[in-house]
């Protein structure tokens, strides 16, 4: 039976080994999240980008999500071989600043289409939390949360748990957002709409895709994918007169990292042209500059109604808003 | 009674080496679980302790009856599927055995998918209800009765096809008495059937109630909103969104402590079996209105169970297949996911007799569950806090976490398969260590002679199950891998989950359909093939 186990074993690890690095080669390694890294997001090209003009090599790590990443950093501490955290978003990287184990990435940011002055992190992509629908199924989608609440309790929306999904998290914060003190009453009126609540964005488009709702919470950028990689001009987001919440994807520097240089020039990287025409078609969201034509029609022009969110007042009630979400909820 | 079975110990023939090899595989796992908690503690012991948000008492009380509900109902489906599939011969059905069988170990996310294929919205009965009648015919699938719907379909066709191999197991000779006693069904099911299937209910009670108790995706997606929650999604926040590892220890610990009673009651209340066989089923079958009624239980059975699974492959099966199986990654998954696959099913299997023939070895109360309760650990221990456990333990000791991902995933899939494969292999050995230890210390077998000769034949079958269920298990599991990724390291689901995070569905779907096509084949290939090497 030894021998058996011992093959087996020797049998996953030989299947599983990683391609040798090259030795004389620096290496950067990259904490992100399992869709930027997978062969359908923009980590194999942006890898590739990096690569041909830094003489290293990337290595991405991944974990589910972006915040599992923190999680990971922060267990790991300054021991953490990772040398750039990459896709916390703005709802996140107040906590991740907090934990005092980003540097400053010591760049000016050129060109940026968001205002930004964040000294420890750098933007590389956003969007809009929306709701999306197909305009074939729903002719007159509604254009606010008071419209949805006042609509039948057959409309059904799929959204996230907000303790275990981005999306989730900033639908909360969307409505905090928009209607601040009001915002238990605008989830009660939802709880009749709300389907169900998953774990991740993926199981609720998947849901919404499958016809079980007429709405699902995603992004403004989602009917792009249709349009461009599908050929189908039937998704759009519901307009909402209230404005949007951004989310910001961002990237920053560890302190205890071994190529702080390298690590610099990947960020700078992330923000030219030739890395943000990247993005758009393969993580689905805008690009942080005007890449002009580059941009394809179908993302359209981002909503200009945007919902500021503070990060020290995120900081200090985020936890309470997401207990009064599902209070309401229950 | 149950506690102490009326026979005399010293028929048992002496095997130290086995109740030592049993007693070290338990003590290994209680301390692996230990080492776990440990290591999250003394990391969260410098974090100052946060305000639990959590109302625990109103939680495991949710939790608990859905736990319950969907282990009554489990048991009693899968007790009548496997009566009907028991009796019924027809063309296919090994097939169907199959297909019960795969529901466990498919992520419980395809099921869910395919149950909303079938009961959804836009699925086919309320597609063929508008298409008929002008109506819609919704059914509230979303809620605890979605939920348990998702279950009953995972663990019901479980139970079935365990209990199924315990009736199929029935020897030859007890069968051709009943026959010649023309017992009417009712008293043949109470007098043959039950005492067969007496010893296998607590051990698949304490399974599915585990089950049910710790779901996290099922709950989530098919729940309805957060009045449906479990104790394992609190633990996941607590790790994920409030990184207060000392509040996720403590609701860890009391999970463990709610699923370690469960575990220990069913150890306790366990009948030692009633005897095994390998039996060529003689042609004993019922008529009249028990037959009609076990075609109408398999009827129910295949609607029920085997719809939502068929959904996934007609899902599955289109244009985008080809283009899935034209990417090389689509190929690493697929090595990566049957090596693991093969690894796990192996160590399983060692495990599970290690623990199952040293159980059976004694019957000192004490010692039989103190050997047999720790291979239930990972139905207990909440996934979050393994993974994160085992992520801090291999660092500790200094390892690479990317180095040791493949033993880690590998260990962690053997010790999710375990208390299925207990479940499969501990009652036959039971009856075997009871019926013939006479024998076989009569004719001075040694251990090896004992399971070479005796056991090994008896429960081939058994092996073959368990080596499918393991198998599989690996080749569906999602749970340890997140924390342990590095973008070379796929298996099929993870695969499958990146394709969904994608905008991908169709890839999804496709992925999906094709490990279920792999887990049908591997149900109904392994347990012939093993079968077939231990009859010669």
């Amino acid at each position: 039976m030894r021998s058996f186990k011992l093959f087996a074993l020797a049998a996953v690890i030989c299947a599983t080994a990683s391609p040798a690095l090259a030795e004389d080669k620096p290496v950067l390694d990259v904490y992100t999240y399992d869709g930027f890294a997978s062969e359908w997001g923009p980590g194999p090209l942006l890898k590739a980008g990096f690569e041909k003009t830094c003489n290293c090599t990337i290595a991405f790590t991944t974990s589910e999500d972006a915040i599992s990443n923190l999680r990971k950093v922060q267990l790991e501490g300054t021991a953490t071989k990772a040398d750039v955290v990459l896709g916390l978003d703005t709802a996140t990287s107040g906590e991740a600043r907090a934990t005092g184990l980003f540097a400053p990435h010591g760049l000016t940011p050129e060109g940026l289409v968001l205002p930004w002055s964040d000294p420890e992190f750098i933007p590389f992509d956003y969007g809009y939390f929306a709701y999306v629908y197909d305009k074939a199924k729903t002719p007159n989608p509604p254009t606010s949360f008071e419209e949805l609440i006042a609509l039948p309790d057959s409309f059904k929306v799929v959204i996230q748990d907000p303790r275990s999904s981005t999306p989730g998290l900033g639908h909360v914060l969307w409505i905090q957002a928009a209607y601040g003190d009001r915002a238990p009453e605008i989830w009660k009126g939802l709880k009749p709409h709300v389907l169900t609540m998953t774990r991740g964005w993926s199981e609720a488009y998947g849901l919404f895709l499958d016809g079980q709702a007429d709405m699902v919470l995603s992004y403004t950028t989602s009917p792009a994918y249709h349009a461009i990689a599908e050929q189908k001009d039937n998704y759009a987001y519901a307009p909402f007169s209230e404005g949007y919440v951004a989310q910001v994807e961002v990237a920053g520097i560890l302190k205890s990292s071994d190529q702080p240089d390298l690590g610099k020039a990947f960020l700078a990287y992330l923000m030219t042209p030739e890395a943000q025409k990247i993005i758009p078609t393969t993580n689905w969201m805008y690009p942080v500059i005007d890449i002009g034509d580059e941009l394809p029609a179908a993302f359209g022009t981002p909503p200009d109604k945007v919902l500021p969110i503070d990060e020290a007042t995120l900081a200090a009630n985020g936890r309470a808003w997401v207990d009064a979400a599902l209070a309401a909820l229950q | 009674m149950l506690l102490s079975p009326p026979f005399n110990s010293r028929t048992l023939p002496n095997r130290p080496l086995r109740l030592f090899a049993g007693a070290a595989i338990a003590t290994a796992i209680a301390t692996l679980v230990v080492a776990v908690l440990y290591a999250i503690f003394t990391t969260a012991a410098g974090a100052a302790a946060q305000s639990s948000r959590v109302d625990v008492l109103h939680l495991v009380g949710m939790t608990s009856i859905q736990a319950g509900l969907t282990t009554v109902l489990s048991l009693l489906v899968g007790t009548a599927i496997a009566w009907a599939l028991n009796r019924l011969r027809f063309p296919g059905r090994d097939l169907i055995v199959g297909l019960f069988a795969s529901a466990i170990v498919t992520p419980g996310l395809i099921v869910a998918f395919g149950l909303l294929a079938v009961w959804g919205r836009s699925g086919w009965i309320n597609q063929t209800a508008l298409a008929l009648t002008g109506h819609s015919f919704e059914v509230p699938i979303f809620g605890l009765g979605g939920i348990l719907a998702a279950h009953v379909i995972l663990d019901g066709a479980f139970a079935a096809r365990i209990l199924l191999a315990r009736l199929d197991a029935i020897p030859e000779r007890r069968l051709k008495t009943g026959q010649s006693l023309a017992l009417s069904p009712w008293t043949r099911f109470r007098v043959i059937d039950w005492p067969m299937l007496a010893s296998s209910l607590p051990g698949l009670a304490a399974i599915i109630f585990l089950l049910a108790f710790t779901s996290f995706p099922i709950v989530l997606l098919l729940g309805g909103g957060p009045a449906n929650q479990t104790l394992e999604v609190a633990i996941y926040a607590a790790v994920r969104l409030d990184f207060d590892l000392q509040g996720a220890v403590t609701l860890a610990l009391v999970q463990i402590g709610i699923c370690s009673s469960i575990i220990l009651a069913a150890a306790a209340f366990a009948p030692v079996s009633a005897s095994t066989g390998a039996s060529a089923p003689p042609r004993w079958r019922d008529h009249g209105l028990t037959r009609a009624l076990q075609w109408a239980v398999l009827a129910f059975g295949i609607v029920g169970f085997a719809m939502p699974l068929v959904a996934i492959l007609i899902d599955g099966i289109g244009p985008g297949i080809a283009d899935v199986m034209s990417r090389a990654s689509f190929w690493r998954a697929l090595g990566t996911s049957l090596a693991i696959g093969t690894g796990s099913a192996l160590l399983t299997l060692t495990l599970a007799l290690g623990v199952g023939l040293g159980r059976a070895a004694t019957r000192a109360p004490l010692l039989r569950i103190s050997i047999g309760a720790p291979a239930y650990a990972y139905l207990a221990v909440p996934a979050v806090v393994l993974s994160l456990g085992a992520f801090l333990l291999v660092r500790n000791a200094g390892l690479l976490p990317e180095t040791a991902a493949p033993v880690v995933v590998l260990c962690a899939n053997a010790l999710l398969s375990l208390p299925f494969a207990l479940a499969t292999l501990a009652p036959p050995l039971d009856a075997i260590a009871e019926k013939r230890g006479r024998l076989i210390r009569s004719l001075g077998l040694t251990g090896w002679q004992q399971f070479r000769a005796v056991e090994w034949p008896l429960i081939g079958r058994d092996i073959g199950v368990v080596l499918a269920l393991s198998f599989c298990f690996s080749l569906g599991d999602l749970g340890v891998i997140a924390l342990f990724g590095t973008e070379d390291f796929a298996t099929l689901p993870l695969l499958m989950y990146r394709a969904l995070g994608a905008y991908r569905s169709n890839d999804a779907a496709a992925i999906a359909a094709l490990m279920l096509v792999l887990t049908i084949t591997a149900f109904v290939l392994l347990p012939k093939l093993v079968g077939k090497l231990t009859d010669a």
